[in-house]
């Protein structure tokens, strides 16, 4: 019994690591049989080879050190507007009206069609890099705050309203908690958005960051730095995404399904 | 009459409560609808005695919810009269519980402190509240399960909950709006039996509107029969049988019969509504 359950937890470990494993293969002999040239597609040897010294050095720390500040800062400001601004609309029909176009219509534009008219405004500096991470995390949160606020059943109201509950409970108790699931799921979306839109704007404009290093192993010719860059991407918006999500699964103990459980 | 002999199977401790009584006076419901006015109820003159249970049957769109939602006070756009001992009800008040159709506990909460929800606008300690919650836990038969969440609970469960913090103030008035209508019929028949339990235990005053004309005979011990368009009390049936009470009583069966055959009298074309309104299941 227990010896089986072990087995199947061990069956579902590799199952999820075959996926990365075969591309991994993939990679080794294509590199191997010189498919392509070996300075283009590198071997995953070199690229090894390319992190250990990337991280001797400090450099790759530095990088990634720097990114993750910027992440913190413009996914912070952006899901922390969206969430209030997605209350106010949720709750304010005047507000909503007033700004629903102009959200409806930004929202249709991409993060990164801003970046020239940005540059322009902010130059290439920290608040450019910032603006536009909390432009991409905005929105998610904004718009799954509007719905969960939106979508709070009145059957709850009617309950508070029999037990007489003060407006600061009503809030604290039955509205906070009703809408944090979709809140959440706006804001995992929102992180992600901003980790893909902060590498992609250091690979166009930046003096540091893990785009920017990929940026600069392209223009010299260093494509296992730039293969480094990719793989530490990966790993780090994957770990940053469960990380989030077991966090969700934390905060929502209380529903039948946990929150990983589709992730 | 029925309370007489109700209070005499009633054990000794238990006071018979002489308040919970509730009165209505010629209540007319009206909506509007698509910029038309619909009658929904219309003069409904109703006495429910102190203790009593009062079952309401009646077909599908009579206003047996509204009804309950007015005596409530979760739709305060009436006219007429609805007083509970005597004063005009006014607003939600503790005085008067409601349980929903649909149990309507908060999924993130565990069965403690949904029962304990109730008493948030209660002055007490923390330890009487404990007690409170803890006793009608108890009352309900789901000592426990204070810690389980909504989910981990069936539906026979979270509706036994329901009623538990319904039942934490101590309301005057119970008022139950097809409390186990979406039940399956075994856990039905005997949450039925739970719920007299727990009635002549408690000595609140209970309002139950169901579809189900067994469960109405068995607990109730007066029947109000609705009728629809609009909506209105037609006439009230004494069941005049003490409590607890057997479901093989003849006595019932009998009621049965007569409440069905009006029901399908007035309402439909017989042969038809008969077996909708004994075998009507919501949800």
């Amino acid at each position: 019994m227990s010896a089986a359950r072990i087995e199947e937890a061990t069956l579902r470990r590799i199952v999820m690591v075959a996926s990365p494993l075969a591309v991994l293969l993939a990679w080794q002999v294509l590199s191997a049989a010189r498919v392509f040239p070996p300075e283009v597609l590198v071997s995953p040897q070199a690229v090894l080879a390319a992190f250990g010294q990337l991280t001797a050095s400090g450099e790759l720390a530095r990088h990634l050190g720097e990114s993750l500040q910027r992440l913190l800062w413009g996914f912070s400001i952006g899901s922390g507007a969206g969430l209030l601004f997605g209350l106010a609309a949720a709750l304010s029909p005047t507000f909503a009206r007033l700004f629903d176009p102009l959200f409806q219509a930004l929202r249709q534009v991409p993060v990164l069609a801003f970046i020239p008219l940005l540059i322009l405004l902010f130059g290439i500096d920290e608040v450019f890099k910032i603006v536009i991470i909390a432009k991409a995390a905005f929105f998610p949160t904004a718009l799954s705050t509007l719905d969960g606020v939106r979508g709070v059943p009145r059957a709850w109201f009617e309950v508070a309203r029999i037990y007489r509950t003060p407006l600061p409970s009503l809030v604290w108790r039955v509205l906070i908690p009703a809408t944090v699931p979709s809140v959440l799921s706006g804001v995992r979306l929102s992180l992600t958005r901003a980790w893909l839109v902060l590498v992609a704007a250091e690979l166009i404009v930046a003096d540091s960051g893990i785009g920017q290093m990929m940026e600069m192993g392209r223009q010299m010719f260093r494509l296992d730095v730039v293969m480094v860059g990719v793989v530490v991407c990966g790993v780090i918006g994957f770990a940053l995404d469960r990380g989030f999500v077991l966090l969700q699964a934390r905060l929502l103990r209380w529903r039948a399904q946990p929150a990983g459980a589709e992730a | 009459m029925n309370i007489d002999s109700r209070a005499a199977v009633r054990t000794p401790e238990q006071p018979a409560l002489r308040s919970g009584a509730l009165q209505l006076k010629e209540v007319r419901k009206r909506f509007l609808f698509d910029q038309r006015e619909l009658t929904v109820l219309t003069g409904l003159n109703l006495d429910v005695r102190p203790g009593e249970f009062l079952s309401i049957v009646g077909p599908s769109g009579c206003g047996k919810s509204t009804l309950l939602r007015l005596i409530a006070s979760l739709d305060d756009d009436y006219e007429g009269h609805i007083a509970l001992d005597g004063r005009r009800v006014a607003g939600t008040s503790l005085e008067r519980g409601l349980v929903f159709q649909d149990h309507r506990l908060f999924p993130w909460m565990t069965l403690e402190q949904n029962v304990a929800f109730a008493l948030i606008r209660r002055d007490m300690s923390a330890a009487a509240r404990d007690r409170l919650v803890r006793e009608h836990i108890a009352l309900v038969g789901l000592s426990g399960f204070e810690q389980a969440y909504p989910h981990q609970l069936s539906g026979g469960m979270s509706q036994r909950a329901a009623i538990a913090r319904a039942l934490v103030n101590e309301p005057k008035v119970l008022l139950l709006d097809e409390p186990f209508g979406a039940l399956d019929a075994l856990t039905r028949v005997h949450l039925q039996t739970e719920l007299q339990r727990i009635w002549m235990s408690q000595g609140s005053t209970m309002i139950m509107i169901t579809h189900d004309v067994d469960e109405a005979l068995y607990l109730g011990d007066r029947v109000a029969v609705m009728q629809a368009h609009p909506g209105r009390i037609a006439h009230i049936v004494d069941v005049d049988l003490p409590h607890p009470r057997d479901r093989a009583a003849p006595l019932l069966h009998r009621l049965k019969d007569d409440i069905l055959a009006e029901l399908t009298a007035t309402d439909a074309p017989r042969g038809e509504a008969v077996v909708p309104l004994t075998r009507r299941r919501p949800g």
